[in-house]
């Protein structure tokens, strides 16, 4: 079938401001907007930038809007989008080049997380691992599939209105950590979550749900932190 | 393997001030629902079973205080004048300025993340619920 692509095109050292180009490709339809996108990188345009890295939706690194939807292109068919795609960057972050930005903003909201396991405690007697109940391992399961992508962040008002907000993303890497029996570090996250950047900006919009390609229920885990910063609750 | 329940404790957590917000707009969201209850249901006690049109039903749940409710079809509004209808009034009024300026300020720190900027914000948002708290007080007393 014939595939109509129209891509967001900005080259920083030419362009004063993006604009669309549209390219016409042969592609199947259980091709992957992806493969469209190699395709006209490989035979039309070489110009074309754009990050992808593993093409099975484990790197999320080719995160990108596809008909105004925040989705991973290596995971979206042509036959769920249809054979007019319309292809812009993610919103909310600046641009570098055509479908790549500046992911920076993104990943230093993430490091306020403290993105690790925090326990100063001496290890177990036997010296092996800290041991953690089926339960208490399924409580934070949902989180820890995020693969970092920013589809929610930058799927978020809160997000385009001020990148000073944390971001869902971020947010659910905490949720990560301070649900996990084994980590101490709950008390310094929640003050960094209780800050007026943190927390208070989500104003449950849902967007950051609807856009999460690894279906993390990101609008729960979110309130579920509210809760702890109410209750204390982190069980 | 870790087993007790863990709760970190007030003192460790600390309640920053967004936080106590996040829940005074909840519980003052509950509230305005229990007041509006009580608002219709002292218009029914006090003889508002008939001749109540959707714009009166609004008036007594929302305003329920004489100046409000003169105009209104119920026979007796006297009752209204009561003190504890205007302390009713009073609590519902303060209830909705705290709820509704924290929401505006909390909608324009969206937009606005620069420290100074959200100290304008507040400042502004403080000084027009300071003028306008004893406007309305006034009005409930002695309207
Ligand atoms: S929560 Fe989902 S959408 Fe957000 S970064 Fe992680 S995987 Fe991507
Ligand atoms: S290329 Fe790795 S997630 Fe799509």
């Amino acid at each position: 079938m014939e595939v109509t692509i129209k891509i967001f095109r900005y080259n920083p050292e030419k362009d004063k401001r993006g604009h669309y180009e549209t390219y016409k490709v042969e592609a199947h339809e259980n091709d992957r907007v992806l493969d469209v996108l190699e395709l006209v990188k490989g035979h039309k345009d070489g110009t074309l930038s754009f990050r992808r890295s593993c093409a099975h939706g484990v790197c999320g690194s080719d995160a990108m809007r596809i008909n105004g939807r925040n989705m991973l292109a290596c995971k979206t068919l042509i036959r769920d989008v249809g054979a007019n795609i319309t292809v812009e960057p993610i919103m909310g972050l600046k641009v570098a080049k055509d479908l790549i930005v500046d992911m920076n903003p993104f990943f230093d909201n993430y490091k306020k997380m403290l993105p690790y396991l925090i326990n100063d405690n001496p290890l177990p007697a036997d010296g092996k691992e800290r041991l953690q109940s089926p339960e208490q391992r399924a409580r934070f399961d949902e989180s820890t599939k995020c693969i970092l992508c920013a589809a929610c962040t930058t799927s978020c008002p809160s997000f385009w209105a001020s990148d000073e907000y944390y971001g869902p993303a971020a947010l659910v890497t905490a949720h990560r950590f301070i649900f996990d029996s084994r980590d101490e570090g709950a008390e310094q996250r929640l003050h960094v979550l209780s800050e007026t950047n943190g927390t208070a900006r989500c104003h449950t919009a849902y967007n950051c749900t609807e856009a999460c390609p690894r279906d993390i229920q990101i609008t729960k885990a979110i309130g579920e932190l509210k809760m702890a910063m109410v209750t204390g609750k982190i069980d | 393997m870790q087993t007790k329940a863990r709760t970190l404790p007030l003192s460790k957590r600390g309640m920053s001030f967004e936080t106590v917000m996040w829940l005074f707009t909840r519980l003052t969201a509950l509230a305005m629902y229990g007041f509006i209850f009580i608002g219709i249901v002292g218009a029914f006690v006090m003889g508002a079973q008939n001749d109540m049109s959707f714009v009166e039903v609004l008036r007594w749940a929302l305003m329920p205080n004489t100046g409000h409710v003169t105009y209104t079809n119920v026979p007796e509004i006297s009752p209204y004048a009561s003190m504890f209808w205007k302390s009713v009034a009073s609590l519902f009024f303060l209830t909705a300025a705290g709820h509704g300026v924290h929401g505006v300020v909390v909608i324009l720190d969206d937009y606005f993340a620069k420290p100074s900027q959200r100290k304008w914000i507040r400042f502004w948002n403080i000084s027009i619920v300071a003028v306008i708290i004893p406007i309305g007080i006034y009005v409930i007393w002695m309207g």
